[in-house]
Order: C-alpha cells, then sequence, then structure tokens
C-alpha cells in the first residue's frame, strides 16, 4: 500500500469504501500504520546521529583510537584516568559549578519574593533580569573577560575604591578565575531562576494567603508554610537543570573565558573532552573513556535528583 | 502578600532593592554597546569611559575585514532550516504519540526520552566522523541535522503533552466531514497547538544561535562560520583589540535580545511549561 494512499484514506472508512469500492482497511489498521509511519523519520535519525554515536563512544571507550585506526586497549584509558588523578581534578572543577548552585539559588529565591510584592515597575524590572539569560554564553564570557582584564574596567573600580589589593590578574589564578566564571554564572542565571520561581507563585491562589491572614500568620510564616511548599515542582526543575548543566553546559563558559587555564586547573569533564577528541590528535579512545565516565555520572545525579523529588512531593 | 500593606518604606526599599540588581543587569551590557564605539587607543587610556565621539569603525571593521553580514546570514540559513526541519518532523510525531493509538507507543516514547539524559558531548567524536564519511563536514546541512536531531526529543516531549489535551470531537469531526490525514494536520492540530509550536520554536532558535560546541565542529572554514563561532575563534584569537571583539559581541547579542523584547510572553509561559511538567 502507497504511502499517499495510507495518508490519504485516513477519513471515514464508509467514505473510502465508496471511493476504492473494495473492503477498506480497518481504521485502527490504517491509523496503526500512519502512527508508525510519523514518527519513523525521527527514529531514523536518531538512530544515525543519536543511538549509534553513543554505542560507538562506548565502543572506542576501550580502544586506543586516533578517528582511524582503533587497537583494543581493554581498560587501560579507564585505569589511565583514574590512576593519573585527571578524572579527580576535572571533578573537582564540575563540583565547584554544583556547590555553586545553592548561592544562586538562594539569591533567586529573595529576589523573586521581593517581586511578588509587586511594587512599582516590578514588570519592567522582571523583564530586565532576563536579558542576560537570553544570551549566548560566549558573549557573556567575552564580555566579562574583556571587563576582568587586568587593565579593565573591574581592576580600575577597584583602584578607585582604594581596594588595590583586591585588584589582580583574575585569570592566573585558580581561585580568581572560578570567581569570574561563577560570577559570568550568576549573572545569567538569575533572570532564568526568578522567572521559573515567579511563575510558581503566581499560580498559588490568593485565597491561601487570605485564610492564613484571618489565622494570625505572619509574613514569615506565610513563606515558609505556604509559599515554599507550593513552589516544590519549580525548584525541582530549576535545581535540575542547573545541577545537569554543571555536568554537561560548562563548555562555551570555560571556552570564552577561561579556556580551562591556568593550565588545566578550571578544566571540567567536557571542555577535556573536546581538547582531547579535537585538539589532542590521536586521544580519541581516552575521550571517549571520559565521554562514557561523564554518562555515567549525569545518569546517576538524575536519578537521584528524583529520587529526592520523589520524596519531596509525597 | 502585596495587599498586605506593609509600611511604605519597607516597599521603597524592595523598590532600591530590585532597581541595584536591574542596574547590574544592564550596566554590562551598556558598557559592551559603548565601548565597541571606542578606539583601542581610546581604551587603553581609560577602559570605563564613554567614547568621545561616536566611532563607528570597529562595525565597519566587521563589516569589510569579517565579512559579518555573511556570517550573519549563515547564521540565520542555519537556524531556519534547523527549525524547519525540526517541526516538520517533530509536529506529525507528537500528534502521533497523542493522538493515535499504534503498537509499541510507550516504548518508542521512552526511547525517545531517553535520549534527553545523555550529554551531547558524549557522542560528539563518532557523530563528526558519520557526518565526514557522508561528507557533510564544512557543510550547513550537518549543523542542520544535529541542531534538529539533538532539540527533537525535548520539542516532541513538549509538544505531545500539549496536544493530549486537544478536543477529541474535533479530529473526529474532521474525518467525518471527509478531511483527509494531512487537512488534519495543517487545519486543526497545527492552529490548535501554535502557542506550544512557538514557544518550543523560540528557545531552539535563540538556543542555536547562541550555540558554540556544534558549528565549532563541524563548519571549519572561516567563510562557513556561524557568527557566535567566529566572534569566539576569529575575533577573540587574531586581535587583541578590545573594542572590536566587543563589537561582534554586540552583533552577536542583538537578535536574541530583539526576539526577546518581542516574544517575552512566550518565552515566560515557556518556562511554566518546563516547570509544570518536570
Amino acid at each position: 500500500m502507497a504511502l499517499y494512499e495510507v495518508l490519504s484514506t485516513y477519513s471515514c472508512p464508509v467514505r473510502s469504501q465508496s471511493i476504492y469500492g473494495v473492503e477498506p482497511m480497518s481504521l485502527t489498521k490504517r491509523e496503526k500504520l500512519i502512527g508508525l509511519l510519523s514518527i519513523l523519520p525521527i527514529f531514523l535519525f536518531l538512530s544515525v546521529f543519536f543511538y549509534y554515536p553513543t554505542l560507538n563512544t562506548f565502543f572506542h571507550s576501550f580502544t586506543k583510537w586516533d578517528g582511524l585506526n582503533e587497537t583494543w586497549i581493554g581498560l587501560k584509558n579507564y585505569r589511565d584516568i583514574f590512576s593519573s588523578g585527571d578524572v579527580w581534578l576535572l571533578l573537582r572543577n564540575n563540583m565547584i559549578f554544583v556547590l555553586a548552585y545553592p548561592g544562586i539559588f538562594l539569591f533567586c529565591m529573595i529576589v523573586t519574593v521581593l517581586l511578588h510584592e509587586q511594587v512599582a515597575g516590578w514588570r519592567f524590572f522582571r523583564s530586565v533580569f532576563y536579558i542576560p539569560t537570553i544570551l549566548s554564553t560566549v558573549v557573556v564570557g567575552f564580555l566579562m573577560k574583556v571587563m576582568f582584564s587586568y587593565d579593565g574596567t573591574v581592576n580600575q573600580w577597584l583602584r578607585m575604591f582604594k581596594l588595590d589589593f583586591l585588584a589582580t590578574t583574575w585569570f592566573d589564578q585558580t581561585v580568581t578565575a572560578f570567581i569570574v566564571l561563577i560570577f559570568c554564572y550568576y549573572w545569567q542565571t538569575l533572570g532564568q531562576g526568578v522567572l521559573i520561581l515567579l511563575a510558581g507563585m503566581s499560580s498559588i491562589p490568593e485565597e491561601m494567603y487570605d485564610a492564613s491572614k484571618i489565622d494570625g500568620a505572619n509574613w514569615w510564616q506565610r513563606l515558609f508554610q505556604i509559599t515554599l511548599p507550593s513552589l516544590v515542582q519549580p525548584i525541582f526543575y530549576f535545581t535540575f537543570i542547573n545541577v545537569t548543566w554543571a555536568f554537561i553546559g560548562l563548555f562555551p563558559l570555560i571556552y570564552s573565558v577561561t579556556g580551562g587555564g591556568p593550565g588545566y586547573s578550571t578544566t571540567p569533564i567536557d571542555f577535556m573532552i573536546y581538547i582531547k577528541g579535537f585538539m589532542q590528535n590521536g586521544e580519541m579512545g581516552y575521550a571517549s573513556a571520559l565521554s562514557v565516565i561523564l554518562f555515567i555520572l549525569v545518569m546517576i545525579v538524575s536519578w537521584i535528583q528524583f529520587r529526592v523529588s520523589e520524596r519531596l512531593s509525597e | 502578600m502585596h495587599n498586605s500593606k506593609p509600611f511604605r518604606w519597607i516597599r521603597s526599599f524592595i523598590f532600591l532593592g530590585l532597581l541595584i540588581i536591574a542596574v547590574l543587569d544592564l550596566y554590562p551590557l551598556f558598557y559592551m554597546v559603548y565601548t565597541s564605539m571606542k578606539t583601542s587607543a581610546e581604551f587603553a587610556m581609560n577602559p570605563s569611559s564613554l567614547p568621545k565621539s561616536l566611532y563607528l569603525d570597529n562595525y565597519k571593521a566587521l563589516y569589510y575585514r569579517f565579512d559579518v553580514q555573511r556570517l550573519f546570514f549563515n547564521t540565520l540559513f542555519c537556524v531556519v532550516s534547523a527549525m524547519a526541519l525540526s517541526l516538520i518532523l517533530a509536529i506529525p510525531a507528537s500528534f502521533a504519540f497523542a493522538k493515535i493509538r499504534f503498537r509499541l507507543r510507550g516504548f518508542f516514547f521512552m526511547m525517545m526520552i531517553a535520549t534527553m539524559t545523555i550529554p551531547g558531548v558524549t557522542f560528539i567524536i563518532p557523530n563528526y566522523l558519520v557526518m565526514s564519511r557522508i561528507g557533510l563536514v564544512d557543510q550547513f546541512l550537518s549543523v542542520i541535522i544535529m541542531w534538529s536531531v539533538t532539540s527533537l526529543p525535548g520539542s516532541v516531549f513538549l509538544l505531545t503533552s500539549l496536544m493530549r489535551g486537544m478536543p477529541d470531537e474535533l479530529i473526529e469531526a474532521v474525518k467525518i466531514d471527509g478531511g483527509n490525514y494531512f487537512q488534519l494536520i495543517t487545519r486543526v492540530v497545527i492552529p490548535l497547538s501554535m502557542p506550544g509550536i512557538m514557544t518550543v520554536s523560540i528557545f531552539n532558535i535563540t538556543g542555536w544561535w547562541n550555540d558554540l560546541l556544534t558549528p565549532l565542529i563541524y563548519l571549519q572554514s572561516d567563510s562557513m562560520k556561524t557568527l557566535t563561532v567566529a566572534v569566539s575563534t576569529i575575533l577573540s584569537l587574531h586581535s587583541q583589540d578590545y573594542p572590536l571583539l566587543l563589537a561582534g559581541l554586540v552583533m552577536t547579542a542583538t537578535p536574541p535580545i530583539l526576539l526577546y523584547i518581542a516574544l517575552q510572553g512566550f518565552i515566560r509561559r515557556g518556562l511554566v511549561i518546563g516547570a509544570v511538567k518536570a
């Protein structure tokens, strides 16, 4: 049965019977076929550009591979990664962003609560806060790189306020490099957090607040007894995207701000995969093994988060 | 909470706090715009000062030396094509997942959702080799395909959950009127899911416009690069001229900001959908 026929006879069976004058395919059978045909292209694409490459990465993580020639070396890549201590440095760099998350969450929460008071101009503020989020991380990264450069604006201000001891070559020390990176992260994430949390907050019915006021609850009691418990879903969503981002989304930020340096001291896993896979030839097996480790890590982290959210929703 | 009439001065303090944050949000952007209109000598003298005159040579340099309009249209072409491809694939699939019963529907849905938890870097090396084997490296098609494929699971997931709420009576009515499958999709399904399609498209478009990794890897010759990639490779590595770099950043940042200003409502609603469906 031709594709066109399947699609064009989607109409009611009586009509198609009269057209073809033969026993029509039953409606459900035709629908099933249309259903399968509708999703077929997606799975063709996913197979070629998603499932196959993922399996391929798993396979090549056990090989020495330069993109052309592969030799099976068993677990050597994994042994190298763990015994050289590389993985702990990379993981530390990812974990710093995970640990930075509660800070921006708290800040978003405070700003959201303040915005929800709906003071004059709150709609304008809400719009402005989101602008950095819509920008490319690359734009934010390079912009901050210019502002934090040694002869740049930030140091100039610090000197102006007689804080010369703080004016430094920001990108030459690990700690200050991370301060700039986390500043970029916070600057860009505030708007996202505020919009997500504010949307959750606006969906809490006003009557709940009125009722609790009649019961004599003060502002803080209302915050902890009504507002926060109603925000479990948005908070989980915001946490989930940020924690996941700390493992798989750091690439453009690191690329534009520090380039992974000084040395490898701000290089997270995904940036290292890029370096090993595309910058240093012949290290694709090693990069594949790192990819598999990252994959397993993300699975574990997602699983933990879903378990926690299930607990909280109960 | 806002009708509890707290003292006027508390509200003033809240206003002041929000204002300070707004200034912190906007100042770097103004800085980016006005510094892009300075000469590099002026920048070296004082990195924070306003430009003395309206100096547009950095933009002229982008135009004459770096062919910025070509980079701009490269990006636009890739983004628009990727959007078209992903919608053509996503809309029928979402409708099928939402409204058509067929064997293994749940299984296929899970297979698709599962891909959303796999980090993109995990499979990028073999993917690159697949692309080079079929001769698509340094062709726009490679980026268009990769963007569409990686965004499809999320888009279908969101559209499916929205289409489930579509009234069955309407679909039945089209069938009884003798409308075929194409008419059903174009006359009922697409108009009814327009808000969802808009939301998905806006998030994808800005995400793609801002993307670094995919075009960085697949488009290698300078004339094929997207704007975001060109700014972070050519401009940032070949020159220590910060005002010029900032002019490039302004060009890169403008389209997403304009899109945001025009379509804020969809973006806000989109974030809510995410928060509710997560």
